[in-house]
């Protein structure tokens, strides 16, 4: 597999795993870019035997992601908005009910990123394991623990 | 909403990547070029493995070859430029300090006779020569002494100590002899003949400048006592009179010693019978695996005591660095 094909079949997914992880579709515009130029510069080092490219892009993408939410934190402190956070419109997906966008608002990004690799992007618990860089059982425990906060969130809405 | 429904809804709602995002992954997934060669275990197995046996090999063959020189006590010295270095020492009024001290190689059973350096003539010079033999039994260790004893004596020399020692299958002697300088030559010559000459060493010391300084120091000292003499006897002249002259004596006595110990000339023979080559026999044609093997154990000894704690601390560092990074980034994504 060659890795324009490879960014052909995931980049939606990889889209996807990341407007769910930041919760901002204009973030996850700009590093579905960034991880994809990453990801060219390490293919050399991506070995099928080891895993799928579907999850080796993921896990370009969470580091990806994660050198974003460091900067965003620096930023956030240096510019001293802590106290009176910029608060942009979370919007995770197209045609999902208000109450339930409202709900997944209150999930913060470790519980999100759970959600979205094993229930929206259907990853089985291992690839999702390896992604994020836990056990099998973690990511069982954290989905159950994030999807519990949905439904009290809903609960709670209704 | 159940937890099953949420999960169905959840997936119903996937995201597709924009139009102007795809554009731009198909631009950089279109400067992809050719993947650098990857290394892979396979590969460096491909690798490694002819040249661990090339070695395994190199050591079990060549180490039985190396003993074999290591026996027949092969010095890399050669005789070509130990002479050419003693022709050079030869002459006397070209070099007035001589000291040269020579190493000669092992002979083989095709040049018998051992190199001996012409002593320079008309200049007083400490010779000193040793020589290693080799002889097939311990009854050639005892004839052999019995003869260079009998060389000695012939060319007007005598030993000065002798130590032999033969067993059932081995035999050792040293002698140390002394030989008229003029004879060292023919000495070495015809000891050398006694067996096969495995190690030689000839030093050469120039005395004659020494004795020429001490002879000028005695010449200005009569000198000095012709001046005394000549003066009116008083005590104080008779006294340094006479210390003149036992300073005089003193140093024709020293100069008569070193003139009669430079005469002779020193030559140590080292007799012995080939022992190592009797044990060498014994070695098996898979002597030098054996060898090899023992010295990887070895190897693999030291790695384990030393690497076994380093290892235990770099996977203690590995667990720290990974704990905190995890605490970091649970912190990092633990904001709403």
């Amino acid at each position: 597999m060659t890795f324009a094909q490879a960014a052909e079949e995931h980049l939606d997914d990889v889209y996807g795993y990341l407007a769910w992880f930041t919760g901002d579709r204009a973030a996850a515009d700009d590093l579905a870019g960034e991880t994809f130029e990453r990801a060219l510069r390490l293919w050399h080092r991506f070995d099928p035997e080891r895993g799928s490219a579907r999850t080796w892009l993921f896990q370009v993408a969470r580091t990806t992601a994660l050198d974003h939410f460091r900067s965003e934190r620096r930023r956030t402190r240096r510019e001293q908005l802590a106290a009176v956070p910029e608060r942009y419109e979370e919007r995770f997906a197209e045609g999902l009910a208000a109450d339930l966008q409202a709900a997944l608002g209150a999930l913060n990004a470790g519980e999100r990123e759970v959600v979205a690799l094993r229930i929206v992007l259907d990853m089985d618990a291992n690839s999702a394991a390896r992604v994020l860089g836990i056990s099998p059982t973690n990511v069982t425990t954290r989905l159950n623990r994030a999807l519990k906060k949905l439904e009290e969130a809903l609960s709670v809405a209704a | 909403m159940s937890q099953r429904d949420l999960a169905a809804e959840l997936r119903a709602s996937r995201v597709t990547a924009p139009d102007e995002v795809r554009e731009h992954v198909r631009l950089i997934a279109a400067a992809e070029t050719a993947p650098p060669r990857k290394f892979t275990w396979r590969r460096a197995l491909v690798v490694t493995l002819p040249v661990a046996a090339a070695i395994a090999a190199a050591i079990v063959f060549t180490r039985p070859d190396h003993q074999q020189r290591v026996v027949h006590g092969v010095v890399v010295t050669t005789p070509d430029r130990a002479l050419d270095k003693l022709d050079k020492l030869g002459a006397p009024a070209r070099t007035p300090a001589l000291q040269a001290q020579v190493g000669a190689a092992g002979s083989t059973a095709g040049e018998p006779k051992a190199f001996a350096p012409v002593p320079p003539r008309g200049r007083v010079v400490q010779y000193d020569a040793a020589l290693s033999l080799r002889v097939a039994s311990p009854t050639a260790v005892s004839a052999a002494v019995k003869r260079a004893l009998r060389i000695a004596t012939s060319l007007g020399g005598f030993p000065i100590s002798v130590h032999a020692s033969t067993q059932a299958k081995s035999g050792t002697a040293d002698l140390t002899l002394k030989i008229p300088r003029q004879h060292v030559q023919e000495a070495v010559a015809r000891l050398s003949a006694l067996g096969t000459i495995t190690g030689e060493q000839v030093d050469l010391q120039d005395l004659q400048a020494g004795i020429n300084a001490t002879n000028r120091e005695i010449a200005r000292l009569q000198q000095t006592l012709a001046t005394l003499r000549a003066q009116p006897q008083t005590p104080v002249t008779e006294r340094k009179i006479a210390a003149l002259t036992a300073r005089i004596a003193n140093l024709q006595r020293g100069t008569a010693d070193t003139r009669r110990t430079a005469h002779y000339a020193t030559v140590t023979l080292h007799v012995a019978t080939p022992q190592r080559a009797v044990h060498k026999a014994h070695h098996g044609p898979l002597h030098g695996l054996v060898v090899a093997l023992r010295w990887i154990g070895i190897a693999a000894i030291y790695v384990l005591a030393l690497g076994a704690p380093a290892l235990l601390l770099v996977g203690l560092g590995w667990l720290a660095v990974r704990t905190i990074r995890r605490r970091r980034e649970n912190a990092l994504l633990s904001r709403p």
